[in-house]
């Protein structure tokens, strides 16, 4: 869309010439995140420092119609971060500092850009972290983390990004300062932070975030489990589960994953394996002692050939640094791939493998596997070659099935990616009608003239391109006496 | 243009049939709300009936107070209106458990204590442990955010709720969330319907994250001389590695009722793991004591039943929260405020710094101005005091829920006009008269 040169002559008066990016090759940065299939370039950039500047260019924009797309690091994976209409991006990186440090509350109040390795670098000698860890964490923003609702390998244990917020405060698409939760518990009146995060932008931007912190684990302990089929490997992790362990992470590979990586960095993955489970116990040390002796016998008896237990720190760091290449191997598969978050019930996990393996070979596909099993977090990475056509299609039709499997096992389409406008549509698999009228309702509390973020997280109607309508119950006609 | 009409009992009884719609005077008056008796009682026995029933007293321009075991109905502003209560304790089927997944999907009139003992055959639990949780609905606990010392290891009903069906003011059947234990699939329903009070919908079906029981519990009290005292313990204890299960801040009078030693303040600590690590930590624990002067005294679990008696007795629980960091001060504060009331009891968790109080039913008159006395303290520190069960005459004179910071409110307010314009859920009963 184009933008008349009064309306950036406002935006500058707000953040100043600093604040603004305005040429092709500025632009060309932001014009999609890491899901790079998605492209739209904003028509300008800003980047505001104070909460009074992110005020003032919402209720601008809002009184323009110009719509808004908020930004981090762009590290998503969905697509939620890209222009797809053109308008504002706003850069929310410039606003990273670290309000309030408060170890005796257990807390700390963050600014959204703020990198979430560094909290957790800037309270580790306290003793404390902060829990959520999304792969992307060294550049992946705090107020991303919120919006996304991300998660991470220890989110099995710790939960994910929502349940370590406690408090936002944030400009709404309606152009108010909003200040919901905080240090104190149980406010009374709805729980407007846990609404709010996941949201994806599409409620406003968020100006600061109140989060938990976390004290360290006394100990920690990491075991490799080498299986020879990855059926025996999903058994385990579900036996895993139901005995009551709860590991901080448990991560399964499979054995495209496992080639890919061994013949990268050399991680030194045992041949032959068709799966690895990494697993990964953290609290009082003579409890993860005992758990961990549990956790392998319990691989042992799921078929386990081989079971290495880190001794030490640096014998951890080897455990996890195959896993920790995982993204960067994937290249020696294809060309490129698409990347499914798809959760199924723990108990399912056998039965979906299973599935993908016969999916992957109805249409010919390649399908490698990494992900977060102890959840049921899936991360098939269906691989194909970019410059062929038909290979695209079949990819795309064998996520497709896998999707609707996932759902019909009891799942759910995203586990902690989020939504975007890649997943908008699946939506539709997993909610009725009345369930999405709902949640379109609920974002016209937030942003009532839609300018936050249009066309992320909720789809439009397949036939009319506008909400979804709920069926109500049938009740006699004529008026109640 | 003719327009049929129909009657309103004639609907409800072709929904619910006769015998679950009470017109009855008695039955009636009993299930008044703040001395205001409804028109009608309606037992529903399905989440479609509770849909039609909804519709209808939408369409009808009635007003509908939805009602679990009834343990929170002198919690809240007195209600606006009133024509229909819904009571839910008919809709109580167990609709999915699977132990595998640590997950269970519940009708939202199904009790605490009836999911407890499916659960406990598995050794898996809800950990929820409100006043009385025992014979309450777990719709009515997700609806009031109720919650209990546990909250210290497990998080509240916000982190367990995973997918949540509920009825909209129109009587739409609505899904919110996942039954798996990790979705961001869409916006996060569950999260508003916790602790929303029936005013945006009406509770059915709940799907709950569960955890494993620990093998091994025990508790300890460490009795302490003064109040710094203790929040020097509970303050080393948030900052090592233990991991209690409760982190409990006793007063006097809680400690006496419990049948615990004389003593001005204790901390009541329990810890859960493996048999060693529990043994382990527990010696810690001891260190810890002595290094802030208390003395440890070793209870069996029976004292949480007790506890939990206490507070789930009088006419008069007040909630007081502050920042942790704050937990002797206030206690000094309510200790002050209090003074005219000689048997109060007062607990608090000690990680979230929520204070439960039961004051004495004597002195019930004293206590608004008590509560106004708190309200100022608490302010300076950004807390709240909410009346969350007293007399129909006490919570007239005051707000019970407290205030609530302007543009949060006005966020409310637009939730409540969106989702429920004609006023059909629970009117006026909730934060603000929302």
């Amino acid at each position: 869309m184009a933008l008349t040169s009064a309306f950036v002559d406002a935006l500058r008066e707000i953040v100043g010439s600093n604040g603004l990016v305005l040429t092709d090759e500025g632009r060309l940065v932001y014009e999609c995140d890491m899901h790079t299939f998605y492209k739209g370039m904003p028509d300008v950039v800003v980047l505001p420092e104070r909460v009074e500047q992110v005020q003032a260019i919402v209720r601008l924009c809002r009184t323009e119609h110009v719509p808004i797309v908020p930004r981090g690091s762009g590290t998503g994976l969905i697509g939620g971060a890209m222009a797809p209409v053109g308008g504002v991006m706003v850069g929310m990186n410039r606003m990273n500092r670290i309000l309030d440090l408060d170890f005796r509350n257990r807390c700390a109040t963050v600014e959204p850009g703020l990198i979430n390795l560094w909290l957790t670098k800037a309270v580790s000698e306290a003793g404390y972290f902060f829990a959520p860890d999304p792969s992307s964490q060294m550049v992946s923003s705090i107020g991303g983390n919120v919006s996304t609702n991300a998660g991470g390998p220890h989110c099995l244990k710790y939960g994910i990004t929502t349940n370590h917020v406690i408090g936002l405060e944030m400009v709404t698409g309606k152009g108010e300062l909003v200040k919901t939760g905080g240090k104190v518990w149980d406010r009374p009146g709805y729980d407007l932070t846990g609404v709010a995060v996941g949201s994806e932008g599409t409620f406003g931007l968020v100006t600061a975030v109140t989060v938990r912190l976390l004290h360290a684990p006394e100990a920690v302990k990491t075991a490799l489990a080498s299986f020879a089929s990855m059926q025996a490997a999903a058994e385990a992790v579900s036996a895993i589960i139901a005995a009551g362990i709860v590991p901080a992470a448990l991560e399964m590979l499979d054995e495209r994953m496992i080639g890919a990586i061994n013949a990268g960095v050399g991680a030194g993955f045992p041949a032959g394996a068709a799966a690895v489970l990494l697993i990964e116990l953290d609290g009082p040390r003579a409890e993860i002692e005992i758990e961990t002796e549990r956790a392998v016998a319990l691989c042992r008896e799921r078929g386990a050939f081989e079971v290495r237990v880190a001794r030490d720190e640096a014998e951890r760091a080897l455990l996890w640094k195959g896993r920790k290449e995982a993204a960067g191997a994937v290249g020696r598969l294809a060309p490129s791939y698409l990347l499914q978050d798809a959760v199924v019930p723990r108990s399912k996990l056998p039965a979906i493998m299973r599935e993908m393996e016969a999916i992957a070979a109805r249409h010919g596909v390649l399908i490698a596997n990494v992900f977060h099993a102890g959840d049921g977090n899936l991360h098939p990475l269906i691989c194909y070659d970019d410059r062929d056509p038909v290979q695209l299609e079949r990819a795309k039709t064998a996520n497709e099935e896998l999707l609707n499997a996932c759902i019909a096992m009891g799942g759910s389409v995203t586990g902690e990616h989020g939504v975007g406008i890649d997943k908008a549509k699946n939506l539709l698999l997993q909610y009725g009608e009345a369930d999405l009228n709902f949640m379109y309702r609920l974002r016209r509390v937030f942003d009532p003239d839609g300018v936050m973020n249009p066309g992320k997280l909720l789809p439009s109607h397949p036939a009319c391109g506008e909400g979804f309508r709920p069926v109500r119950p049938i009740l006699p006609e004529g008026a109640w006496i | 243009m003719s327009v049929s009409t129909r009657s309103v009992p004639g609907g409800l009884a072709a929904i619910v049939g006769r015998e679950r719609l009470s017109e009855d005077p008695a039955a009636l008056a009993g299930a008044a709300i703040d001395g205001r008796a409804p028109r009608w009682l309606v037992r529903p026995a399905s989440v479609d009936e509770l849909s039609r029933l909804v519709a209808l007293a939408h369409d009808a321009g009635l007003a509908v107070t939805p009602r679990g075991s009834g343990s929170s109905l002198a919690m809240g502003r007195p209600p606006a209106r009133l024509d229909m209560v819904v009571d839910l304790q008919g809709l109580a089927r167990i609709v999915e458990y699977s132990p595998d997944d640590l997950t269970v999907t519940v009708e939202a009139g199904v009790t605490a204590g009836q999911l407890a003992s499916l659960l406990g055959a598995h050794r898996q639990f809800l950990p929820v442990d409100p006043p009385g949780a025992a014979g309450r609905t777990l719709g009515g606990l997700v609806a009031t955010n109720a919650t209990g010392p546990l909250r210290c290891r497990y998080g509240g009903l916000r982190d367990l709720l995973l997918g949540v069906r509920f009825v909209q003011a129109d009587g739409v059947v609505t899904w919110g969330g996942a039954k798996v234990v990790k979705s961001v699939a869409g916006y996060d329903v569950p999260k508003l319907m916790v602790g929303s009070f029936g005013t945006l919908g009406i509770l059915a079906e709940l799907t709950l994250r569960l955890h494993a029981r620990p093998e091994c519990e025990r508790t300890w009290l460490v009795t302490f001389s003064s109040a710094s005292a203790a929040d020097q313990l509970v303050a080393a204890v948030l900052d090592s590695s233990i991991q209690p299960m409760r982190l409990q801040w006793l007063n006097a009078r809680a400690l006496g009722e419990a049948g615990g030693p004389a003593a001005p303040v204790a901390v009541a600590v329990a810890l859960g793991s493996v048999e060693a690590a529990v043994v382990e930590q527990g010696e810690r624990l001891r260190d810890l004591a002595k290094r802030s002067g208390g003395e440890l005294h070793g209870v069996t679990e029976r004292w949480w039943s007790a506890w939990d008696r206490i507070l789930y007795s009088g006419q008069v629980m007040l909630r007081v929260a502050v920042p942790a960091s704050g937990l002797a001060a206030t206690a000094s504060a309510i200790e002050e405020a209090l003074r005219e009331d000689p048997a109060h009891v007062v607990a608090a968790c000690a990680a979230t710094g929520v204070f439960t109080i039961i004051a004495s039913d004597a002195v019930i008159g004293t206590l608004p101005r008590a509560v106004e006395t708190l309200r100022s303290f608490v302010s300076e520190h950004g807390g709240h005091v909410m009346v969350a069960r007293a007399p129909q005459s006490m919570r007239g004179i005051i707000d019970p829920w407290g205030g609530v910071d302007p543009s949060a409110f006005q966020l409310m307010r637009r939730l409540k006009q969106t989702f429920d314009p004609a006023g059909t859920l629970n009117p006026g009963r909730f934060v603000g008269g929302l």
